[in-house]
């Protein structure tokens, strides 16, 4: 078991023997790095944390450990690392939830200004989020859907992974736009939820593509839309909600930020690094397969980006009664 | 009457829970039965414990006797005496200033495990609990083996028959089996030596 | 028939290459360690062990992720036996038989026929996956939420009525179980409920974190006060080994362990704990050493032991039929597969042959290891209650804070199980069984998003549960059990029964 256990350490060591050099140069990193993910193991904000920890690990020399702070959507974990010393050792997988919604959703329980209290560094994924009914609903098109919710008395099932997730959001932002009723079903997690759908239980989920890429590439559910603004490579034949002519562009993402009052430059060597690793052709496969895009902006663009979806949800939010007060 | 104390406590105690289950969930809406609100469920079960807790608190004044063991003048003293140590220890932390965080609650529980503690009989639950108050209190800033020792002091106390030498021993065995298994093994995140040290 | 001995060959050869086999133990071997050590369980395991995974091969990642698992499920009644201390939630029936039998001086005998229950049931369960799974696939996705509420309904009731004592006493503990339950976020609105405003609450309270303080701790200090029971042990520890009788009464109720656990674990969520408490419940009904219940009786283990290693395979069935993950270990191992690039679902069969039968045979392979690895270790175990106990006490006690602490990397934890220490303390001294409480708090949440979905999706009619006919059976099954209990003849029977 230890010789077993230690080959961690020897991953992590063999770079960092290679690139001692680069290390030395400067004085950070100071050994390992801290990357605290604000959900629990698993879900995918955890799987896009772990690969880029292990890529960063490769890059910088030092091992990235990820840390799984669960709690409070998502708030609990990035709350520790606004909290944390600004000296590039603690950094979080910020996200849709915890830097645009939950601010919202959770008002002055969140200590932490999503823009303000962090340092933002990188943009790692983004993926949109796919509409998927069940195969015997009946349903073909948004349209389909609009038509069976109006018809239904108290309106159509609607499930999603959880109150107050992007997904729920989107869900509650089309039928406001469209006037209908709807019933929203939420699920402790995405499995659950597909697996409802599947049965037949609801007629339909509003998910992330990742986790309902693999149900609809096998056809056990049928994707009528993608919140992308584009379609998505990866499924061409399902339209956007854009297409379809409903004006709904939603992505959910996921990032690299810090504490507020990183230093600049390691803020900077962090994002080049960050997006050289995204970009490589292993990385850009691995996101493909998940339904998902690498990301590429600068520190800049990023803060800018935070702030504009903070800006943008926090109507949305107010609007779907979900609250925590 | 044959009074059954141990069930008319446990009765007392449902009831109690229930009632301030059902206290606090008036701060959640209740919803209707097809969109069952945040106070739905926590409505039917603190309710349905508050009517269990009755049925075993009646229940009680009848299918005794089961008393509890008799305690002695000192246990007596010592219980109340604990509480109040308990909330001494918290608002005294938390008035200096010194401390943030859970450190006051910590220092509240060793406070009041210690007290209680004077009762002999209480030793056992005083000091065990106490040892772990001392480890909640130490961990993050003196390190995981400073912990260790002194927990593993604090609760050799709650048995009489603990000899110098076989603490010392069981504590160098016991920081060398954590270190390996938590910290060589497992990689659990805690600081191993005082921070203060190695800062 | 001819088809599936074909690809269980074709199975046995991926999972008997010299790597495969070697992960497969190293994942066992570790599984079985964390187990033990309370506090540490397979998720958080898992996650820390999942880098090394990158570099692997997918079917070995997961055979040796695997391991892990049904190591730990295995581990787990260990120290359920030696120290009343369950790791993970099925194992908590366990202490209910198995620590007493281990009081009793039959530490070698409980351990032994947990090792060989659970290699028969696992042996039963691979098969049965093999043979059954996509089939059974179909079954679990009939289930709705009425069904599901049903289920753990009855789950519920059969905790409380077998639990010792007043039935009415455990129920309300039950009750109280679910009402700790309810502590943290609303899933359905997100409003945070009974959490003072402590973020750590926010999640609701650990299910560690109150097994350990209520079992582990709590009977750390009843021992203390109890110098002369506690030092039994040491002098007597018995044969290691089943004796003829032992064998005889095990036997059957390994068999019905076996076919219960296989059918319940497909379900999604809370598969193996509601399987060994299943098994627990029929035993008691079914033995004709009802009287030993409480005290020490071999049925007791045997039945949940295998009911819940059964279980903890056949959960496989829904992640590799469906891509579904049935609990938070298999969640992971979803997040496994697709760091592989696999994406876990029902044309993984064709799509990954190797990967599937693979680890399917190598859920036997593991198995074979767990006795193997097990059976020569009761020894040392069984040698281990007889260090004395005013050493094994700090020893437990800096396990169950350094485990607890690693959950969640807060000392908030420690002091929530000093809480529950106490509070497990003053239970005992009033005749409270902590088992149902903790069944309560496991089941309750979950009951709780079954009711409202299934009122949410009927709008409101509470026929649905009477409606539906899986529903409708289960709801019936509870009203009899709690009946016959309630009812005074029967109950005066139960009451003779237990006194001995």
């Amino acid at each position: 078991m230890p010789g077993i256990l230690s080959r961690r350490l020897l991953l992590a060591a063999a770079p960092s023997l290679a690139l001692a050099s680069v290390a030395r140069a400067q004085s950070w990193p100071n050994g390992s790095i801290r990357l605290v993910v604000p959900f629990a193991p698993g879900g995918s904000t955890d799987i896009a944390a772990r690969f880029l920890a292990d890529g960063l690990s490769q890059r910088l020399g030092v091992t990235v450990v990820v840390e799984n702070r669960a709690g409070a959507g998502a708030t609990t974990g990035s709350q520790v690392v606004a909290d944390a010393a600004p000296d590039g050792q603690t950094l979080v997988m910020s996200n849709i939830a915890s830097h645009a919604i939950s601010p919202t959703l959770y008002g002055n329980r969140v200590r932490y200004n999503p823009v303000s209290s962090f340092s933002h560094i990188a943009m790692v994924i983004t993926n949109p989020s796919v509409w998927v009914v069940n195969k015997d609903s009946g349903i073909n098109s948004l349209a389909d859907l609009v038509r069976m919710a109006k018809g239904k008395q108290g309106g159509l099932d609607m499930a999603s992974s959880g109150a107050g997730s992007s997904n729920h959001l989107l869900i509650v932002r089309f039928c406001q736009q469209n006037n209908i009723d709807f019933t929203h079903v939420p699920f402790r997690g995405a499995g659950p939820a597909m697996q409802a759908v599947i049965a037949g239980q609801v007629p339909m989920m509003s998910d992330s593509l990742p986790s309902a890429a693999a149900h609809i590439r096998q056809g056990s559910v049928r994707a009528i839309a993608m919140s992308s603004a584009e379609r998505h490579p990866s499924f061409p034949e399902v339209p956007t909600f854009r297409e379809a002519g409903f004006d709904l562009v939603s992505t959910s993402w996921f990032a690299l930020s810090g504490p507020a009052g990183m230093p600049a430059a390691i803020v900077q060597r962090l994002n080049r690094e960050t997006r050289d690793f995204v970009s490589t052709p292993a990385a850009q496969a691995r996101f493909a397969e998940l339904g998902g895009t690498a990301g590429d902006m600068t520190p800049e663009e990023f803060t800018a980006f935070v702030a504009a979806e903070v800006e943008r949800w926090a109507p949305v939010v107010r609007a779907s009664g979900a609250t925590v007060n | 009457m044959r009074l059954n104390t141990k069930n008319l406590i446990s009765g007392g105690i449902f009831i109690l829970v229930a009632v301030i289950g059902l206290w606090l969930n008036t701060d959640h809406t209740l919803g209707s039965a097809r969109r069952m609100g945040p106070g739905y469920m926590p409505m039917l079960s603190f309710g349905l414990l508050g009517v269990l807790g009755a049925i075993v608190f009646l229940g009680g004044l009848f299918n005794g006797p089961d008393p509890l063991a008799r305690w002695t003048r000192l246990e007596v003293m010592a219980v109340p005496l604990g509480i109040v140590a308990f909330f001494a220890g918290y608002f005294i932390a938390d008035a200096t200033g010194l401390f943030t965080g859970w450190y006051p609650l910590g220092w509240g529980a060793f406070a009041g495990c210690l007290a209680l503690s004077v009762a002999p009989g209480w030793r056992p639950i005083g000091l065990v609990h106490a040892g772990l108050a001392v480890f909640g209190l130490m961990l993050e800033q003196f390190g995981l083996i400073a912990s260790i020792t002194t927990m593993c002091i604090v609760a050799a106390f709650a048995d009489p028959t603990h000899r110098v030498k076989g603490v010392i021993g069981m504590i160098i065995f016991l920081c060398v089996l954590c270190w390996l298994v938590f910290i060589y093994e497992l990689d659990i995140r805690v600081p191993v030596w005082p921070v203060f040290l190695t800062q | 028939m001819e088809l599936l001995i074909q690809n269980l060959a074709h199975g046995f050869s991926v999972a008997l290459s010299v790597e495969n086999v070697l992960f497969a133990f190293i994942g066992c071997v570790i599984g079985t360690a964390i187990g033990v050590l309370p506090g540490i369980g397979p998720v958080a395991t898992i996650s820390l062990l999942l880098p090394i995974t990158f570099g692997q091969p997918a079917t070995t990642a997961i055979i040796m992720l695997a391991g892990i698992y049904y190591g730990s499920q295995y581990g787990g009644s260990t120290t359920a036996i030696l120290l009343n201390l369950p790791g993970e939630v099925s194992s908590v029936v366990t202490t209910l038989e198995g620590y007493k039998m281990a009081r009793r001086g039959r530490a070698g005998a409980a351990l032994a026929t947990a090792a060989i229950g659970s290699f028969f049931a696992g042996t039963v369960a691979t098969i049965f996956v093999a043979a059954s799974g996509p089939l059974l696939t179909s079954v679990a996705l009939s289930f709705g939420p009425a069904d599901y509420f049903s289920l753990m309904l009855l789950g519920l009731i059969i905790s409380a009525v077998l639990a010792q004592g007043s039935v009415i006493k455990a129920i309300a503990m039950v009750v109280l179980g679910v009402s700790l339950g309810l502590v943290g976020t609303d899933v359905q609105t997100g409003q945070q409920r009974f959490t003072f405003g402590i973020p750590e609450l926010s999640d609701g309270i650990g299910f560690v974190t109150i097994a350990m303080g209520m079992f582990g701790i709590a009977e750390i200090i009843l021992n203390l006060e109890r110098p002369e029971s506690r030092n039994v042990l040491s002098g007597n520890v018995g044969s290691l080994w089943l004796t003829k009788e032992e064998w005889k009464r095990a036997t059957p109720s390994v068999l019905r362990g076996t076919a219960l656990g296989s059918v319940l674990g497909i379900l999604p969520g809370g598969g193996a704990a509601l399987s060994a408490f299943g098994s627990y419940m029929m035993e008691r009904r079914l033995s004709k050493y009802k009287h030993e219940f409480g005290t020490g009786a071999i049925e007791g283990v045997a039945g949940p032991e295998s009911a819940n290693n059964a279980a903890s395979q056949t959960s496989f069935i829904p992640l590799l039929t469906l891509g579904i993950p049935s609990n938070a270990v298999m969640a992971l191992m979803v997040g496994a597969l697709i760091i592989q690039g696999i994406q876990p679902g029902p044309r993984m069969v064709e799509a990954q042959p190797d990967l599937f039968w693979g680890l399917i045979a190598s859920m036997w392979v593991g198995n074979l290891m767990l006795l193997v690895i097990n059976l020569p270790l009761i020894g040392v175990w069984v040698k281990l209650l007889q260090v004395p106990y005013k050493y094994m006490y700090p020893a437990i006690l800096t396990f169950c804070a350094i485990g607890v602490y690693s959950l969640n990397n807060n000392v908030f934890d420690v002091y929530q199980m000093l809480a529950f220490g106490i509070f497990g303390y003053l239970c005992s001294k009033l005749r409270m069984e902590p088992a149902p409480l903790l069944i309560g708090f496991v089941l309750g949440p979950m009951m709780e998003e079954h009711l409202r979905r299934a009122m949410l999706l009927s709008r409101g009619d509470a026929m649905v549960f009477l409606e539906r006919p899986i529903s409708a059976t289960l709801l019936g099954i509870g009203f009899i059990a709690l009946a016959t209990m309630l009812l005074p003849g029967l109950r005066s029977k139960k009451d003779a029964a237990l006194q001995e």
